[in-house]
């Protein structure tokens, strides 16, 4: 039995059971045990993910053309992206740091937004097809967002770590912030994303089989 | 653990001593009767936030997993102690977050010319080079972040472990839930390593207390939030909630 069918739902917040009225999915009810509001499903769950999908899209561009950092030294300045330094490690056969770095920040952006972009479409065509999978690949974008961080903290170490006072220094390139960028908006993705709307065409999926 | 209590006219009243500590269930007990303490024990009906699938727990007192049936999704988990071990854990994570700001985090040295960083220096650095986006956004999901969520896990299960519930309980753990993506400490963490890898071949490391006070830390708090399920405190806020509506009406 879902929930859906007895006009239940649970609160995002503590999970209790609620009842919503039935007068369209938008309709709010609030909590009984913690006095949050309480949608049947996630307010234009669809729209806002695309917005933000989108708009990761977007800065993915500048975030791998821009310089992450600037390596300034007595002999001129050196720019650094994510892919030089990639090919960087590879060159000085540093493979698991060239691996790391690849997936934190390229890989798995890039992931998470396909991955987006496919339950996204699946939601809206109503597919039947993997639903389990398709949730746990829900899950896994949900999981493995914050690890696209890395690249930031990189940056900001090096800063921190390579100051000698006007002889070598690292800053800190555009490219860091539309990376940060990219990780905040495909963050906030996936938690505006609604996973039960994965399951909400099961009587119709029942009658098809 | 199981306890049995006596109150008049002969009823007894298993309670359940695993989730919450034994001192803090027979005050519960003392407070609102029979009533309260059994709610722990009535089978409990969950709705999946994954696929909204409707499930009765039958045994919601037992220790264990409890997933949904239809696609498999972890429910609630019930852990023996889970107050006694989430507050001795933050107790020691607040402890380690002063110490990993006290002291020196990393120092780098090359060619005869050194620099030193505490754990908060690249944010000042990048305030001064004025990536105000990054240094804030460093600031918040480093220090502020989680320094808040130790703070309200102390404040909130130290509390539960003294054996009351807080009255604002609820709008901590609706914060706890609402804060716990934005704090990476343990990402943090593998970024550091990076870098300490990057740098390793241009000079010479040398770690500072500050890195493993940091390294615990990120354990501590890992194991903590690995054993947290708020589920049994907001049965019982619920519970105070309806008492409270109930002396209202009358």
């Amino acid at each position: 039995m879902r929930a859906i069918e007895r006009g239940l739902t649970n609160c995002p917040v503590c999970h209790a059971i609620v009842k919503v009225p039935p007068e369209g999915m938008n309709e709010v009810a609030y909590c009984p045990r913690c006095d949050s509001e309480v949608h049947m499903r996630k307010p234009q769950a669809v729209q806002k993910t695309w917005a933000y999908l989108i708009a990761s899209i977007v800065f993915f561009i500048p975030a791998n053309i821009l310089p992450m950092m600037h390596v300034v030294t007595f002999a001129g300045t050196e720019s650094d992206t994510i892919m030089s330094g990639v090919f960087y490690f590879m060159e000085t056969k540093a493979y698991l740091i060239a691996f790391v770095i690849f997936t934190a920040s390229i890989f798995v952006p890039i992931l998470k937004i396909l991955i987006l972009i496919y339950l996204l479409l699946s939601v809206q065509k109503g597919s039947c097809m993997h639903r389990k999978k398709r949730k746990k690949l829900y899950v896994l974008t949900e999981i493995i967002g914050r690890w696209s961080m890395v690249d930031v903290y990189v940056v900001g170490t090096m800063v921190a770590l390579v100051h000698f006072g006007g002889l070598t220094e690292i800053k800190a390139g555009l490219g860091a912030n539309f990376f940060l960028l990219v990780v905040i908006m495909t963050m906030l993705a996936a938690m505006s994303f609604d996973p039960k709307l994965i399951w909400d065409n099961t009587k119709e999926c029942n009658a098809k089989q | 653990m199981e306890r049995i209590v006596r109150i008049g006219e002969g009823t007894v009243i298993l309670i359940h001593v695993n989730m919450l500590c034994s001192k803090e269930m027979l005050s519960l007990h003392n407070q609102f009767g029979r009533h309260g303490v059994s709610a722990a024990m009535k089978p409990h009906y969950y709705i999946c936030h994954e696929c909204d699938e409707i499930s009765k727990v039958s045994t919601p007192h037992k220790p264990g997993r409890y997933k949904c049936p239809r696609c498999g999704t972890k429910l609630y988990t019930y852990k023996p102690g889970m107050v006694e071990k989430i507050y001795a854990y933050n107790l020691a994570a607040l402890f380690l977050f002063i110490v990993a700001n006290y002291f020196p985090f990393l120092s780098f040295h090359v060619a005869g010319s050194s620099s030193h960083a505490n754990f908060t220096t690249s944010i000042f650095y990048l305030y001064q080079e004025e990536q105000w986006m990054m240094a804030t956004a460093i600031l918040l999901t480093t220090i502020v972040v989680p320094l808040s969520r130790i703070l309200l896990y102390c404040i909130l299960f130290g509390s539960l472990y003294h054996g009351y519930l807080p009255r604002y309980a609820a709008h901590m753990l609706k914060t706890l839930e609402k804060l716990l993506p934005w704090g990476m400490l343990d990402v943090l963490f593998l970024g550091v390593l990076v870098s300490i890898v990057k740098l390793v071949k241009m000079g010479t490391i040398i770690p500072g207390t500050s890195l493993w006070a940091f390294m615990l830390m990120v354990m501590v708090m890992a194991a903590a939030q690995s054993i947290f399920d708020p589920h049994q405190i907001w049965e019982r806020i619920g519970e105070r909630k309806r008492l409270e509506r109930r002396k209202a009406e009358v």
